[in-house]
Formats: C-alpha cells, sequence, structure tokens
C-alpha cells in the first residue's frame, strides 16, 4: 500500500501549492490537518519500517488472542510459546467478567482463548457462547491432577467446557506504613478507615461481584446478595465513600506501587505480587469473608483461530510452564502436578495459603450475580454517581 | 435523462449509505428505548416508558457532562485566542506556517497515549512530587474532575486554536492601522474591531470542541479513575458491563435531543449576534 | 504575548516529551526510568499485532476516505440542483451525521446492525446450497469501514458544497452554450474546480478514521485497529513499546511535512 497508488507526489504538492498561494481559509486548516495523515501513510510505507514475522507460520498460524485479567501471567511464557509454535500471542485485558461477557454477546470478540471465573460458565453456556473442549487436543489436561474444588465448574452436564488456571481470594493490600500502627483485619476496617484517615488513597474494583460483595460483608451479609434490602444498605454505603476514594479500577498495581493509593481491594496474586517487591504492601483477607474464586481456560464459540488456542491452553496447562506462570503472578493453582515443582516458600505462603478458619468464611460467586440486573444497575449507578 | 432524474441518481448511493448507517441505527435505538432488558442482558422487545423514568439515576453523568463540558469549551477558548491572535497578528510569515503546525503536531499522537503521559505527569511521581520538593504537601491531582479538565482542554485545544487563527488571519490589517491613527487605544481597538471581526471563529471553535466534549468517554475514562463520569463513560458501562441495551438506548436518545437543541439554539443565537453567517457553519 | 504562547506550546508538547523520554526506557514499567534503551522500538516493529494494527487501521482510514470523497462529492453535486423536501432531508441527515457523538453512532451501529445480522443470518444458512459453508454476517472490517464511510461523508458533503457554492455557476452554464456535453462540463470544468475541497475532506476523512477510537471500539468486531491496539496495551499496564509507537507515528508525520515544506519552499522561489 504505497500513498503513490493514490495520490501521486507531484499532484499532492501541487495542491499543497494551491493552499500556500490561496488566502489562508476554513481549508487551509483542513488541509495541514489532513498533510498529518499522508504523513502516516508514507511514514507507514517507507521501507526497513515493515518487518514479517521472524519465523514462517506452523499449522496454528501466526497468531492467537488471550483475553484475560491484569498481571496475570509471565511475559516469558508467551516468547516461549511464540518459540516453540510461531504463533504471537496478543493479551487483551479485562476489569470484569461482565465486560467479558457483554464483549461476547455482541459478537465478533475475536478471541481465541479466555478466562471466565468459576461462577460465569454456566451463564456463558447456556447463551452459547463457549465451546466445549475437545480434551485429545489438550495432552496437559489431567482431570485427576486438580482439587475437584477449583475444578469442578468447568464441567456443565458431564461437559468440559473449561479447564482450571488458578485459584485465588478477593481480599485487599493495605500499605503498612500508613496505617499508624492500627491492625487491619476486616471489611469493616476496610469501609470504616477509608472514610476517615485513608480518604482519597483506597481503590475499589470496577466490578459488581467483589466491589458490591465486600459492601455486603460490611453488614455481615452474604457476598452473593441479590435481596433487594441488603443491596440497598450496600447502596449506601458505597454511596457515602464514594467521595472517600483515590479511583474505581481493576487494575490497581500501578497506583500502589506510585505511592498514590494507600490501599485498594486486590486479589491474591496483585498481592502476592506487590508484597514481594513492596514488603510493607500487606495482603489481608476480611474477616468477616468474601470471596473465592477459580479462573478457567476456555475456548469461545467462534474463536477464528481454534488450533492455536488449543495449542496455548495445553502450552499453559504444562506443569512446568504453569509453575513459571505462579511464579510471576503470585496465585496458588490447583494442579498437584504443578505443586510438585513449585518451591516450598510458595506453597507455605500466607497470601496464597491463607489459615484455614479464614478461607472457610469466604464463599464463592454465585452465577445469579452475573445476570442479576439490580447489581449490575447498583454498581452503573455508584459509578456515575 | 433529466437533469432531475441525474441530481437522484446522484443523490442515490449517498442517501443509502445514510438510510443504513444513519437512519436505521437511530431508529433502532429509538426503538430499543422502549424496550426491556433480557434476562442475561441484551434487549427484549416491549413498550414500556420505564427507561426513561429511570433516566435520574444517570442525572450526575448528565450534570457533570453538561457543566464541564462548556467550561472546557469556554477554557480553551480562553487559552486559545491569545495564541491565535499571537499568531496571526504579531507573528512574521515565515514563522506563522511553522508555529501553526507545531500547535497540530501533538495531535498526531494517539489521545490515548498522550493522555496516559498526563495520568503520569499529574500522578504522585509528576507535579505533586514536585510541589512536595517546594513544601507544599498533600496535592491530589489525578482522578479528580480538575485532572479531567485539563485532559479535555489539552486533547481539543488546537480545533480552537484554528477557527479563531483563521478568523484572525482575514482580517485585514489596514483596519488596524485605520483604527490607532484615529487615535484609538490598543485595547480599544481590540474591542471594537478585532473582537467583533473573529466571533465567527470563536463561535466555531467552541461548537466544535462542545460537541466533541458532550460526547467524551476516554478522557474522563483514563484520568478520571472511573470516578468523573460523562454521559459516554454511562453510555459505555451500560453496554460494555451491565448490558442494558433498552436504557443504554434511552441514555443515548437523550444525549442526542439534548444536543440537538443546545447546538441548534446555539446556532440561531450566533447567526443572530453575527452577519457573516456563513463562517458559522460547522466545518 | 509571546512568553504567553511559550507557555502553551510548553502546556502542549509537555506529555510529548514524556512520551518520547519513556520510550527509551530500559526497564518494562512505564513509570520508573531504568536506564537508556531502544530496544522498545526493535519490539513494537517486530510485533506482528502492532503491525497489523497498523495495517488495518491504514486500511480502514484509505478505504472509508476514498468511498467518503466519491459518494460524499456525488451527494454534494446532486444537491446542489435539488429544491424542497429532498434537500431539507438531506440537510437534515448530514447536520445530524457531524453533530452526533461518535460513542452514540458506534452503539446505535453496532445494537442495529448485530439486530439485523441476527435476522439475516437464519435465511442465508437456510437458502445456501451447503448449510455448513453458509456465509454469516458480524461486525468486522466492513461494519467499521461502513461507519466511518458514513460520518466522513458527512464532512465531504459540507466542504463540497462550500465550494460549490462559491463557484460562479455561470461558468458552467458558459460551457453548456458552448455545446459541451454535461458531462463533459462536469469533467473539465466542474472537477477540477472543486477538486482542492474534495482532496481536503479526503486528508479530513482520512485523518479521522485513522485516529478514531470510539466508534471502532464498538463496530470493529474482531478487527484491531492501532488506537484500539493502543487501548487494550494501556489497560495491562503501558509498556513503552506504546511510548515507542506513539514516537515513531509522531516523526513520520513530522518528518514527512517537513520534507514537503522544504520542496514547497523550494518550488516557490524557482
Amino acid at each position: 500500500m504505497k500513498p503513490e497508488d493514490y495520490i501521486s507526489k507531484r499532484k499532492f504538492m501541487e495542491e499543497l501549492r494551491r493552499y500556500q498561494k490561496g488566502s489562508v481559509s476554513r481549508r487551509h486548516f483542513l488541509g495541514v490537518t489532513g498533510l498529518g495523515a499522508a504523513a502516516v501513510v508514507l511514514g507507514a510505507a517507507m521501507p526497513g519500517l515493515r518487518t514479517t514475522p521472524a519465523r514462517a507460520a506452523t499449522d496454528i498460524g501466526d497468531r492467537v488472542v488471550l483475553a484475560t485479567w491484569p498481571n496475570y501471567h509471565d511475559p516469558k511464557n508467551f516468547e516461549i510459546f511464540t518459540e516453540q509454535t510461531g504463533a504471537f500471542t496478543q493479551v487483551n485485558v479485562f476489569g470484569s467478567n461482565e465486560e467479558m461477557l457483554a464483549k461476547l454477546q455482541a459478537g465478533g470478540s475475536g478471541w481465541d482463548v479466555f478466562v471466565p471465573t468459576n461462577y460465569t460458565i454456566t451463564t456463558y453456556v447456556s447463551e452459547d457462547l463457549i465451546e466445549p473442549l475437545d480434551l485429545s487436543k489438550l495432552p496437559n489436561y489431567e482431570a485427576g491432577a486438580f482439587d475437584p474444588r477449583f475444578s469442578d465448574a468447568g464441567i456443565v452436564d458431564g461437559t468440559v467446557y473449561a479447564v482450571p488456571k488458578n485459584w485465588g481470594t478477593t481480599g485487599f493490600a493495605v500499605n503498612t506504613s500508613h496505617t499508624g500502627g492500627k491492625e487491619m483485619a476486616s471489611w469493616k476496617d476496610f469501609w470504616d478507615r477509608t472514610m476517615d484517615d485513608f480518604s482519597g488513597r483506597t481503590m475499589v474494583h470496577d466490578y459488581q461481584l467483589t466491589t458490591i460483595g465486600n459492601a455486603l460483608k460490611y453488614f455481615g451479609y452474604s457476598f452473593n446478595s441479590v435481596d433487594p434490602k441488603e443491596l440497598a444498605d450496600a447502596e449506601e454505603l458505597l454511596l457515602k465513600v464514594k467521595p472517600h476514594l483515590f479511583a474505581i479500577s481493576s487494575d490497581y498495581q500501578p497506583a500502589m506501587r506510585s505511592g498514590d493509593a494507600w490501599m485498594t481491594m486486590c486479589w491474591t496474586g496483585d498481592g502476592k505480587q506487590l508484597n514481594s517487591d513492596i514488603p510493607e504492601i500487606q495482603y489481608v483477607l476480611g474477616k468477616e469473608g468474601g470471596e473465592l474464586w477459580s479462573d478457567y481456560y476456555a475456548i469461545p464459540k467462534g474463536a477464528p483461530h481454534r488450533e492455536a488456542a488449543y495449542a496455548l491452553i495445553n502450552f499453559l496447562i504444562d506443569p512446568e510452564v504453569n509453575a513459571r506462570e505462579v511464579l510471576a503472578h503470585g496465585y496458588p493453582v490447583a494442579d498437584s502436578r504443578t505443586n510438585a515443582l513449585l518451591p516450598k516458600e510458595i506453597l507455605e505462603d500466607p497470601i496464597l495459603y491463607p489459615a484455614q478458619e479464614l478461607l472457610d468464611a469466604l464463599e464463592f460467586g454465585a452465577a445469579a450475580t452475573l445476570t442479576d440486573p439490580n447489581r449490575a444497575e447498583l454498581l452503573a449507578r455508584f459509578k456515575s454517581a | 435523462m433529466t437533469k432531475r432524474e441525474r441530481n437522484w441518481l446522484l443523490l442515490l448511493p449517498g442517501g443509502a449509505w445514510f438510510l443504513i448507517m444513519l437512519v436505521l441505527p437511530l431508529t433502532v435505538v429509538f426503538i430499543f428505548s422502549f424496550g426491556e432488558r433480557g434476562d442475561a442482558g441484551g434487549y427484549v422487545p416491549a413498550f414500556t416508558l420505564e427507561q426513561y423514568a429511570n433516566l435520574p439515576a444517570r442525572l450526575t453523568a448528565f450534570e457533570n457532562t453538561m457543566i464541564l463540558a462548556p467550561i472546557g469549551t469556554l477554557i480553551s477558548m480562553l487559552i486559545a485566542y491569545p495564541l491565535a491572535y499571537q499568531l496571526a497578528v504579531n507573528t512574521s510569515r515565515k514563522w506563522k506556517t511553522v508555529l501553526l503546525v507545531l500547535v497540530i503536531v501533538p495531535f498526531w499522537t494517539s489521545i490515548l497515549i498522550r493522555s496516559y503521559a498526563w495520568i503520569y505527569i499529574l500522578g504522585g511521581q509528576g507535579i505533586p512530587n514536585l510541589l512536595e520538593m517546594l513544601g507544599i504537601e498533600g496535592v491530589r491531582l489525578i482522578y479528580t474532575p480538575f485532572a479531567v479538565l485539563i485532559g479535555i482542554i489539552y486533547g481539543y485545544l488546537p480545533l480552537m486554536v484554528f477557527p479563531i487563527y483563521v478568523s484572525l488571519d482575514r482580517l485585514d490589517k489596514r483596519l488596524l492601522e485605520a483604527s490607532s491613527d484615529l487615535g484609538a487605544k490598543p485595547f480599544a481597538t481590540f474591542m471594537q474591531v478585532t473582537l467583533p471581526l473573529s466571533v465567527p471563529g470563536i463561535a466555531t471553535g467552541c461548537m466544535l470542541v462542545f460537541i466533541l466534549l458532550m460526547g467524551e468517554f476516554l478522557i474522563p475514562a483514563l484520568l478520571g479513575g472511573g470516578k468523573v463520569f460523562f454521559v459516554g463513560n454511562a453510555l459505555v458501562d451500560l453496554f460494555l458491563q451491565s448490558r442494558n441495551w433498552a436504557y443504554g438506548s434511552a441514555v443515548a436518545v437523550t444525549l442526542i435531543v439534548i444536543m440537538l437543541v443546545t447546538v441548534t439554539v446555539y446556532m440561531r443565537l450566533i447567526s443572530r449576534l453575527n452577519t457573516q453567517r456563513d463562517d458559522v457553519s460547522i466545518m | 504575548m509571546r512568553v504567553y504562547a511559550i507557555c502553551v506550546y510548553l502546556f502542549l508538547y509537555m506529555p510529548i516529551a514524556i512520551i518520547a523520554l519513556f520510550s527509551f526506557n530500559a526497564g518494562r514499567h512505564a513509570s520508573q526510568l531504568q536506564g537508556f534503551s531502544v530496544q522498545w522500538y526493535g519490539r513494537a516493529l517486530k510485533n506482528p499485532f502492532v503491525m497489523d494494527a497498523l495495517q488495518t487501521s491504514l486500511m480502514v482510514a484509505l478505504v472509508s476516505a476514498l468511498l467518503a470523497s466519491v459518494l460524499g462529492t456525488l451527494t454534494a453535486i446532486g444537491l446542489q440542483g435539488m429544491r424542497g423536501p429532498v434537500r431539507v432531508i438531506f440537510d437534515g441527515i448530514i447536520y445530524i451525521a457531524i453533530m452526533i457523538p461518535g460513542i452514540v453512532i458506534g452503539i446505535a451501529t453496532l445494537i442495529a446492525l448485530v439486530t439485523v445480522f441476527d435476522q439475516i443470518n437464519p435465511w442465508l444458512a437456510a437458502l445456501w446450497p451447503e448449510a455448513s459453508e453458509a456465509p454469516s454476517l458480524s461486525m468486522g472490517m466492513g461494519s467499521l469501514i461502513a461507519a466511518h464511510t458514513m460520518f466522513t461523508m458527512a464532512l465531504v458533503v459540507v466542504i463540497v458544497r462550500a465550494r460549490l457554492s462559491s463557484l460562479e455557476r455561470d461558468l458552467a452554464e458558459a460551457s453548456a452554450d458552448l455545446y459541451a456535453t454535461p458531462f463533459g462540463t462536469f469533467w473539465q470544468i466542474t472537477l477540477p474546480l472543486i477538486a482542492p475541497a474534495i482532496l481536503a475532506g479526503f486528508l479530513l476523512s482520512f485523518t479521522f478514521s485513522f485516529d478514531d477510537f470510539i466508534i471502532a471500539f464498538f463496530v470493529a468486531g474482531s478487527e484491531t485497529t492501532l488506537p484500539i491496539y493502543i487501548f487494550s496495551s494501556i489497560r495491562r499496564g503501558v509498556t513503552p513499546e506504546i511510548n515507542a509507537i506513539g514516537t515513531m507515528v509522531m516523526l513520520a508525520s513530522l518528518i514527512l511535512l517537513i520534507i514537503a515544506q522544504l520542496i514547497l519552499r523550494r518550488e516557490h522561489k524557482a
């Protein structure tokens, strides 16, 4: 695609000169603006700026598109995958399961692999948006190796739709250099301190399940409640807290690292990553409870590069690859083969494996919350308030 | 073939395109705005005014938009005018083009990337950090309405500079000279000659920027931290998060109506204000 | 006054400087400088998704700008001779097309096309000889080009019409008196006169389409344009790769602009 193809250089210059000669007019403005566009075309056509992929594509094609969550993979693994197969991985990051569902419902997402959370899979199946997995293409999947607590949700009516990636908890991360020595142990602390000395320094997820769920926990209600009265209480709290928030975003690591934010709702792995780099940042599970979850790899209906999708999933659940993933993302996995390869410190890490009494208080997300119109609307009202 | 037939033929492809890609979509949105949300989201046909009745739930988004868009437009204009004046009146021909081009060059970098740069500048390691060194502590800029305001002014300043520049550049310099020869003070000359003649440029620039700001979504999303919500953000949320197409359509229809009314009234006012009506076209 | 202008330029260029600075960052994090490196330029150029996105953006911008220029010009000429309701309707449509925010256009196009495709696709499947191979319509490059063309066509109509109405109609009539065919008149007289306006419209359309994020965000389906790629990269934490892309696009534009200016200046003198 050379620019000469649609307008000759001479012509172009002639036109340009016409603008110059004529008195400066509105069209002069357009001309100058448009010149930028033309310049971009020329730039793209310059030899040497374009390169072809480093190696010939194998039979799985040269690309695969992965829809996943922030800070969720070891970038090195994708480089290895490219070296092994010739396929590049494009990583698209999402902030909530609702966003993933909306994109798939609108059609033509272009994803090959996506990472749904346990409670959403039945909805994907009933909406006919997810592909039953051909296990013969996933030799690294060994059903018996997984803890059923964290792999069951991938199987709907006996069919495997999704294979486990890792599991985790939803707590909060707090920079203890600002707590003044007072212990933070509950969601009550989280919300109360936000309205007090953490004002302007707290982040919550842009995600109905956790933001509403953990507000419900303030009152001791179920994390999954869809009861209108209980949701009304949660909404009142959220609206009261909103002026004290730093931001509403599911990508909270940059702000926590830069010191702009002091406390945030947080998933296990982000807590681990932050804590490893900045020890003052601690990961806390609210003692009232909260969310326990498990994420899965799945293939959406109509994935454009299906073979590459299988190859990528198979690659990522390879125990060795998966172990590298764990070291990078800091989430526990349900795969006993992977755990066998992990160092003891990881397997005994209190962030990844919280004390039993804390775990016992947690709940898995319920499918009803994903499609419940009241919860969706509550979060939207909270954000637009 | 008569001339009339020929004209019809010329209008056919463009007309068909507008029909399918503009009239049809807007009609669908209008119809959907009377529908209901499906169980798993999306749209279910119905006839109800419930979505419109529910509009007050997005009142803050409408308020934010209708407050910040005019303020942003006004401040852009106040910043752009002296610059445009300087370029059009006080700059030699040689430098004019270069300086003018320099105003648009930032425009060629995606607004996404430029806004991201502002996250850094306004974030804790940027300006607040500098202020701290000067002894001013605890200033928070990022993820505030102020950050969004900076972002929108920055993003659309060139669109304001250009039309004003064009209207000032057309101004006959002899008028200014005549005015000062007649003993008018520079300020009086400006108020009585320059300013009135540049009204068309101001009007065009303000309208361009205002239209874009009313539909803005990116800058509040990036610099507002999910807290400073414009109608655009409410729309994105309704379609891409809560999947309530019916309610989203009602919000969209409302936004369209508000814009149609504001812009039409604005254009009427301007054209009454100023006889050079031609210059107040949208482009 | 001069100081003021310098301040505004500083304001305009501070973010640009930051972008360029961080594009040479050796580290992965966009917020901490860790030494000098040009590795991110190499990475960006080797990344097939970046190159693909660039290609998609150029393709969409080129095709929609061409379509918009041709159809917009035809429409403008057709409208020139029209009076009455047809003209009023077209005026209204063009006014609405330009005034409606991109976000509404994007959303409206998305839900309309998804709904229409849902109706058409079963028919296509039923009518196709072999059901398994039946084409199915979906959002993608086609819908993206169509949406961009709609919006930019409105811009072209406005620009070309302004030019047409400022033309002396007598000129065309004179040519008709000289027994030129209407087509000949158009080809030899009208077209050259409105060519600058068409070109301006084309360039503006191209720029708009190349830069557009919000309409594409909704209607591009599985296609990734450069702005969409940048948006999704920003969400996973900007690596300096994005800064490198931005810097390169800007430099390319700037260099070409300077070359164009130099050539112009020389021809002016000649």
